[in-house]
C-alpha cells in the first residue's frame, strides 16, 4: 500500500533547492514518486505505509529546509 | 514581540488548516507568503540604510577619485557598514548557501554566498598583501540580491493570486439548526447531517442538499459558470458558492478536506508540481548548474591570474561569474507560468491537473467527444412511442423491467411509464450496450436496440421504416418484445447541449478533426453529429471499446477525448489528453489530465485555448532563461561586467521570468 503524503516546507525559494529536496527525499528508502513545487513550497510525495514522517522530515533537513508541516 | 505573537498563531492555524481547509484564518500557504515577503522587505530596508552610504562612498572614491579620509580608513569604513548587510541581513542566505555546500546540495545561495564572502574578504587582505578591495562590492551585491527576492517574492505573490483567493473562499462561520434554536458555530464544528441555514446574500458554508427552500446560487467562484443556478428541494450545492434571493436549508454532506472547494484546491497545488516535458533539459541544467559555475568561476580566476597576473582582478572576474550565473531563472521558468495558468483556469472552472497536458495539447490534431452527457444533456427522455398493441399495456412491461437498469435510457422510460406499480420480473439480465431482458409472468420479454433483437431471431418489418424515421431526428430507438414478437418502439432523444453546436464550430475551423463516438446506432449519432457540426462518427461502440477506438486513431496524429470521466475513463486515460467534464457538482477529478468542473464544451475551447496560451508562455522564459545564462556567463568570464553590475542583472532575469508569467493573465482566452 502506498500513501501520499504532502510536506510544508519553509525557506525553499529557489529551483535548485527544489531539485535538491526531490533528490534527497527520493533516496529515502520506500519512497516511489516525488514532486516538488517551487511555487507552492510543498513536496508531494507517494511513499510505502511504512516510511514515517520523521525519515521524510530528515531527508528535507538534510538540504538546508524546515518542514513546517507533514499532511 | 507582536510579530513573535504572530507567527505562533500563524503556526497553529497551520495545524488547524490541515484538518479544516475551508478556514480563512487557518490558512497554511498564505501566511507563509505574506511572511515571507515581509521578511524580505526588513532585510531589504536594513540593508540599504548600510549599502546607500557604501555606495556614495564607493562612487566618491571610484569616479571622482576624492578620498575623505585616506585609504586604509575607507577600506575600514566598508568593511564596518558591510559586515551588517553581508552578515546579518544576509545571514539567512549564508546560512542556506553554505549548508549546502557542505552538504553537497548546492544551491543559488551557495552562489551569492561564496561571492559576498571572497568579496568581503578581500577588504581583509589589503592589510596585509597588494589586492583590490571589493568589501563595498560584496554589500552590494548582498543588498542587490536582497532585493531582487523581494521583488520576486512580490510578483511570485501575484503568481499565486488564484490559488490564495480560492483558499479564502470558504466560509468561516455556519448557522446551524440545533433543535429549533438557529445557532451561529465556527465552519470546523459543522458536522456532516447537520441542518444549516443560509440566507439570502450568504455564503454557503460547505457541501450538501437542498432540505427545504428554493432559491438561485451563484456558483461562478467555484465553476467559473457565470449564470446563477436555481436550487429547489434535493439539489446538491456548494460550500463557498453564494445564495442570492431565497433561504434555504441545506442538511450538510461534505465537510472539511471532503468538500469540493477543497479538492479543487488540492488539485491545483498538486498539479504545480508536476513536469511539463520541456522543462525536462532546464531542470538537468539546474541540477549540476551551481557546481559547474563554482569550477567554471574557479577556473575563471586561475586563467586571469595566469595571463593577467593580478590577483585583485582576478578575484572581481571571478566573483562576477559567481554572482550572474542564475539558475533561479532557468528553474522558474516553466513552474511558475503553470502556476499562473492553472490559477487562470481554476477561476474559470478549468482545472489542469497534469502540466505535460498543456504541452501534448499543441500536438492534438483529433478531438474526440464522447456523445452523450458531453455533446448532449446526459438526460435522456421518451420523445416519440410506437405500439401494435395498447401502449399503456407496453409501457407497463418496458416500465417493470427498465426500473431494474441503472441506464440513462432506462430512467427515461420509468420516467414515461410513471407506474404505480411494477410488475414482478424473473430471470432480469442487463446486455450491456445492447438492452435488458427478463420474465413477467411466463412472458420472456426482451426490450433493446436492434442488434439485441437479430440476435436473438426477432423480425423487425414494418417497424423497420418507422425505427429510421425515429433515427434520422436523433431518436434513440428502443424495441419492446415479447415472446419474440414486437410490440412497439419507443423513440428517446437526448437534447443537445446550448453551446455544443458554437464549440464544435470553432474546432472545425481551427482545423481540429472533430470527431464523436457512441454507443447508439449509426443514424442516430449522425444526425446528432449534423446537429452539432461534427463530420466524423463512430457509432454502435460499446463503452469498454471506446478506448480501443481511441488508439485506432492516435495511429494517424494525437487525439484528445472528451467524456464525462466516469464511464469513460479509459478512454480519457489512452488519448493524448483527457478532458473530463464535471457536472457542476461532482467532478471525476482522476480520470482526465485536464477537468473541466461545469461540463460545457465552451469550457473545451477555453481549455485548449488555456493550454497553448500558457504553453507559449513557458517557451518564451525557458528561451529568456537559457538565453540569459549563455550570454551574461560568458561575459562575465571576459571580465567584461563588474560584479556589481552583475548582480543586477542576475536579479533582473529571475525577475522579469516571474513577470512574464504574469502576463499571462492579459491574454484573452
Amino acid at each position: 500500500m502506498t500513501k501520499k503524503i504532502k510536506i510544508n516546507i519553509e525557506g525553499m525559494h529557489c529551483a535548485s533547492c527544489a531539485g535538491n529536496i526531490e533528490r534527497s527525499l527520493k533516496k529515502v528508502q520506500g519512497v516511489k514518486e516525488v514532486t516538488v513545487s517551487v511555487i507552492g513550497k510543498k513536496a508531494f510525495v507517494e511513499a510505502d505505509e511504512k516510511v514515517s514522517d520523521e525519515e521524510l522530515k530528515k531527508a528535507v533537513a538534510r538540504t538546508g529546509y524546515k518542514v513546517i508541516s507533514i499532511d | 514581540m507582536e510579530n513573535e505573537e504572530n507567527k505562533n498563531h500563524n503556526m497553529k492555524g497551520m495545524n488547524h488548516n490541515m484538518r479544516n481547509m475551508n478556514h480563512k484564518e487557518h490558512n497554511h500557504s498564505e501566511p507563509v507568503e505574506d511572511r515571507e515577503i515581509r521578511d524580505w522587505k526588513k532585510k531589504l530596508i536594513g540593508s540599504w540604510i548600510f549599502a546607500i552610504p557604501i555606495a556614495i562612498l564607493m562612487i566618491l572614491m571610484r569616479f571622482f577619485e576624492i578620498n575623505i579620509v585616506n585609504e586604509q580608513i575607507s577600506i575600514i569604513i566598508l568593511l564596518v557598514l558591510g559586515f551588517p548587510v553581508v552578515f546579518i541581513f544576509g545571514f539567512s542566505t549564508l546560512k542556506s548557501g553554505l549548508t549546502g555546500l557542505f552538504r553537497f546540495y548546492f544551491n543559488m545561495d551557495s552562489l551569492i554566498s561564496l561571492g559576498t564572502i571572497i568579496a568581503y574578504l578581500t577588504g581583509i587582505l589589503t592589510f596585509f598583501m597588494e589586492i583590490s578591495d571589493y568589501s563595498g562590492v560584496a554589500a552590494m551585491i548582498m543588498a542587490i540580491f536582497i532585493t531582487g527576492k523581494y521583488i520576486e517574492a512580490k510578483a511570485r505573490g501575484r503568481a499565486t493570486q488564484e490559488i490564495k483567493k480560492l483558499l479564502e473562499l470558504g466560509a468561516k462561520n455556519a448557522r446551524v439548526l440545533r433543535g429549533k434554536n438557529e445557532i451561529e458555530i465556527p465552519i470546523s464544528e459543522v458536522a456532516v447531517g447537520d441542518i444549516i441555514i443560509v440566507k439570502p446574500g450568504e455564503k454557503i458554508p460547505t457541501d450538501g442538499i437542498v432540505f427545504k427552500g428554493e432559491s438561485s446560487v451563484d456558483e461562478s467562484m467555484v465553476t467559473g459558470e457565470s449564470l446563477p443556478t436555481d436550487k429547489t428541494k434535493g439539489s446538491n450545492v456548494i460550500g463557498a458558492t453564494i445564495n442570492q434571493d431565497g433561504i434555504l436549508y441545506v442538511k450538510v454532506t461534505k465537510i472539511g478536506k471532503d468538500t469540493f472547494l477543497a479538492h479543487i484546491i488540492e488539485l491545483v497545488e498538486e498539479a504545480q508540481g508536476t513536469k511539463v516535458p520541456i522543462q525536462k533539459l532546464a531542470d538537468k541544467i539546474t541540477s549540476f548548474f551551481v557546481p559547474a559555475i563554482i569550477i567554471l568561476s574557479i577556473l575563471t580566476f586561475a586563467g586571469w591570474w595566469y595571463f593577467n597576473g593580478e590577483v585583485g582582478r582576478s578575484l572581481g572576474v571571478a566573483i562576477s561569474v559567481l554572482v550572474i550565473a542564475c539558475p533561479c531563472a532557468l528553474g522558474l521558468a516553466v513552474p511558475i507560468a503553470l502556476t499562473v495558468g492553472s490559477g487562470i483556469g481554476a477561476k474559470r472552472g478549468i482545472l489542469i491537473r497534469k502540466g505535460e497536458a498543456i504541452q501534448t495539447m499543441k500536438e492534438i490534431k483529433i478531438i474526440v467527444f464522447d456523445k452523450t452527457g458531453t455533446i448532449t444533456k446526459g438526460k435522456p427522455e421518451v420523445k416519440d412511442i410506437f405500439s401494435k398493441v395498447k401502449e399503456s399495456y407496453m409501457m407497463e412491461l418496458a416500465g417493470s423491467l427498465e426500473k431494474l437498469s441503472e441506464h440513462p435510457l432506462s430512467k427515461a422510460i420509468v420516467d414515461k411509464a410513471s407506474l404505480k406499480r411494477y410488475k414482478e420480473v424473473k430471470g432480469f439480465k442487463v446486455l450491456r450496450g445492447r438492452g435488458v431482458e427478463g420474465k413477467i409472468g411466463n412472458k420472456k420479454i426482451i426490450i433493446g436496440n436492434s442488434l439485441l433483437m437479430k440476435e436473438n431471431g426477432i423480425f423487425l418489418k414494418s417497424f423497420s421504416e418507422r425505427i429510421e424515421e425515429y433515427e434520422d431526428k436523433g431518436c434513440t430507438t428502443v424495441i419492446v418484445s415479447e415472446n419474440a414478437k414486437v410490440l412497439g418502439i419507443i423513440g428517446i432523444a437526448d437534447a443537445v447541449k446550448e453551446d455544443s453546436a458554437k464549440a464544435v464550430n470553432y474546432l472545425n475551423s481551427k482545423g481540429y478533426r472533430t470527431v464523436m463516438i457512441t454507443g447508439d446506432n449509426e443514424r442516430t449519432a449522425k444526425a446528432i453529429a449534423k446537429e452539432v457540426g461534427i463530420k466524423e462518427v463512430i457509432a454502435n461502440v460499446l463503452p469498454e471499446d471506446k478506448a480501443k477506438r481511441v488508439i485506432e486513431l492516435q495511429k494517424t496524429s494525437m487525439v484528445a477525448f472528451i467524456g464525462d470521466g466516469i464511464n469513460d475513463a479509459p478512454a480519457l486515460k489512452q488519448a493524448n489528453v483527457g478532458i473530463a467534464m464535471g457536472t457542476g457538482t461532482d467532478i471525476a477529478i482522476e480520470a482526465g489530465d485536464l477537468v473541466l468542473v461545469r461540463g460545457n464544451l465552451r469550457g473545451v475551447v477555453a481549455a485548449i485555448n488555456l493550454s497553448k496560451a500558457t504553453f507559449s508562455k513557458i517557451k518564451q522564459n525557458l528561451f529568456w532563461a537559457f538565453a540569459y545564462n549563455v550570454v551574461a556567463i560568458p561575459l562575465a568570464v571576459a571580465g567584461v561586467l563588474h560584479p556589481i553590475i552583475a548582480e543586477i542583472a542576475m536579479a533582473a532575469s529571475s525577475i522579469t521570468v516571474v513577470t512574464n508569467a504574469n502576463l499571462l493573465r492579459r491574454k484573452r482566452i
